[in-house]
């Protein structure tokens, strides 16, 4: 089994994190509640922050595993997920729909750009035998010049989506959560759990497990490596659109979001261990939860900076990652 | 013209390398007839693999011509050959180390997938110890019996013609047996097989034909039983024990 492997380092952070208890009177709001009561509030933030990473890293990781492409540029998909739909949903010049179509459409689009982008740039390249280096430089450009289209088109003001603002928290005993980020919460597992599903039991899916472990060898048997990559570059830009949405729902919407939680979104499938989706999911919740729990006792600018730390301490203990596997020798 | 007699597989002249100006394949022709069993012998980085891979369209060839049953598939992707009806197994890394013996399969059969139940029982037949792995990681196999699925996973399609890169590597005489065995079995049946081979002697004795090949080129041709008994062939590529027998 896997499982207890997996819940091993969770495990070890919450103990080390229970046993030394912050100093006294330190976040404003949180002032006058129990200790516990604000690690399980923080707990339950980190799986919300942490499995909105998940969606949006699959796709990162999957493009890794197939293809050993390193998308610098996927976090500006997650951008243009959130900022299409806030076209569609808020800005003058759109049709004003209610959030959940946009946000449908935002995904569509997300899948369209993956495919256009695979098509129109990647395939060519990879025909031309482009080296790793070279490609990844371009996915360098390619995030600049999108970050910037999306500053013109978008503005450098962050903005929220029309509906689902403001709300008032559900009380469950110590922990507040408003239905809004408990739909986010419920939908990003759901779409999680899709993913495995299509991974695990669908021949497509099948097929991109085998062209990520040896390429070679599904093109000897039969698969269009190329159609499964397009598959992959699809699914990629769905979800992170997806992801987008979700994030800007939750937090904000601004023209450098998908940017900043690239970082996060790397450091997830990192310590998942590379190119396997499962890693990438369990990897960024972990991250999720460190980066949300860590405001317990630190400034909240420095969260993603301890969501790095544990990722390097992980990687020290276990170079392969969380669900990696050791490098097969003979 | 009569498609009896129209070579399953015809590579004539085939230049290929993988680095840009290195050819490793210097004009080399194989030629494989409807039910043959050919052997492709000689020393280590002759290029025998990638004679296979060039006629098979995994790496792509610089020259020359690939021939199958007579349509010329030069240049064309490994997957498009394999719907024409050719089976590979790799010398390395052939099979899915991650997927379970029947993804293995499955992925076999990509193509068709309603074929699944049909071929998987008749592989069962041909590898018993498939039936009773279905759901064990291929990686977790022993080498015989990855020897024997990946064999399985590429026979999956009923392939006109099987290319085999050196079936009996790594393994214990009693399973190189196996392999030669089952390989002789599926030749019977009636499909074409190109096959490599580390194990020369034990690959002439049951090719109908062989090609001894020498740093990307042919260097010598004939039935398996002239080149066993070939002074030169003896001297270079088989060793001098083959003599005393
Ligand atoms: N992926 C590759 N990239 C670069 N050169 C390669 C590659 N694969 C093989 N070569 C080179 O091509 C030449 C022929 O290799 P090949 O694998 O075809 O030999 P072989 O006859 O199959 O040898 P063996 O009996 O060891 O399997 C060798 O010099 C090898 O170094
Ligand atoms: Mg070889």
């Amino acid at each position: 089994m896997r499982c207890p492997r997996v819940l091993l380092p969770v495990l070890a952070l919450t103990l080390v994190l229970v046993a030394a208890p912050p100093a006294q009177g330190q976040g404003e709001v949180s002032r006058g509640r129990g200790f516990g009561a604000r690690l399980l509030q923080s707990l339950v933030d980190g799986v919300q922050f942490g499995v909105i990473i998940a969606v949006t890293a699959v796709g990162l990781s999957l493009l890794f595993g197939t293809i050993h492409l390193i998308n610098f540029a996927h976090g500006e998909f997650v951008t243009i997920g959130a900022a299409f739909a806030f076209f569609l949903n808020v800005s003058a010049a759109g049709p004003g729909w209610h959030l959940i179509p946009a946000a449908a459409a935002a995904v569509v689009f997300g899948a369209l750009l993956g495919a256009a982008v695979d098509r129109g740039l990647w395939r060519p390249l990879r025909a031309r035998g482009t080296g790793l280096i070279n490609l990844f430089i371009v996915t360098i450009g390619l995030s600049l010049l999108l970050r910037h289209v999306v500053l013109v088109l978008f503005g450098a003001r962050p903005a929220s989506f029309a509906q689902y603002d403001i709300q008032n928290a559900i009380r469950l005993g110590a922990i507040g959560i408003t239905p809004r980020d408990l739909t986010v919460t419920l939908l990003s597992v759901a779409v999680l759990v899709g993913v495995a599903v299509l991974l695990q039991r669908t021949r497509t899916g099948t097929a991109v497990r085998a062209v990520s472990v040896n390429r070679d060898l599904a093109e000897a048997s039969g698969i269009d490596v190329q159609r499964v990559v397009l598959v992959v570059w699809i699914l990629s830009g769905a979800l992170a659109a997806l992801g987008g949405v979700f994030y800007g729902l939750v937090e904000i919407i601004t023209w450098d979001m998908g940017f900043k939680l690239l970082l996060l979104m790397f450091a997830g499938i990192i310590l998942g261990g590379l190119g396997s989706a499962y890693g990438a999911m369990v990897g960024s919740l972990v991250i999720g939860i460190v980066a949300q729990v860590s405001t317990l006792w630190f400034p909240v600018d420095l969260q993603y900076a301890w969501a790095l730390l544990v990722l390097i301490v992980i990687l020290l203990v276990r170079p392969e990652g969380i669900l990696g596997r050791p490098e097969r020798t003979g | 013209m009569s498609a009896d007699h129209t070579p399953v597989l015809a590579g004539d002249d085939i230049v290929a390398g993988y680095l840009p100006g290195v050819d490793v394949l210097r004009g080399c022709s194989v030629r494989v007839g409807p039910g043959e069993l050919v052997g492709v012998i000689g020393p280590n980085g002759a290029g025998k693999s990638t004679l296979i891979k060039a006629v098979f369209g995994l790496l792509r060839v610089r020259g020359g011509t690939v021939r199958l049953l007579g349509e010329d598939v030069t240049g064309r992707p490994a997957h498009e050959q394999v719907r024409r009806g050719v089976g590979y197994v790799p010398q390395l890394q052939n099979v899915f180390p991650t997927l379970t013996v029947e993804e293995n399969l499955r992925m076999g059969i990509y193509l068709r997938p309603k074929e699944y139940a049909r071929r998987s029982a008749a592989m069962a037949e041909l590898f018993p110890v498939l039936a009773t792995r279905r759901k064990q990681k291929a990686g977790a196999m022993s080498g015989g019996e990855r020897q024997m699925l990946a064999m399985a996973r590429a026979l999956m399609t009923e392939p006109r013609l099987l290319l085999l890169d050196e079936p009996s590597a790594g393994l214990s005489p009693v399973h190189q047996d196996h392999v030669f065995d089952r390989v002789k079995e599926i030749n019977g049946a009636g499909v074409a097989v190109l096959m490599v081979e580390q194990n020369a002697r034990r690959c002439l004795q049951i090719c109908d034909r062989g090609y001894v090949l020498d740093q990307g080129r042919n260097a010598y041709t004939g039935t398996g039983e002239r080149l066993l008994h070939d002074e030169k062939v003896i001297e270079l590529y088989l060793g001098t024990l083959a003599r005393v027998r």
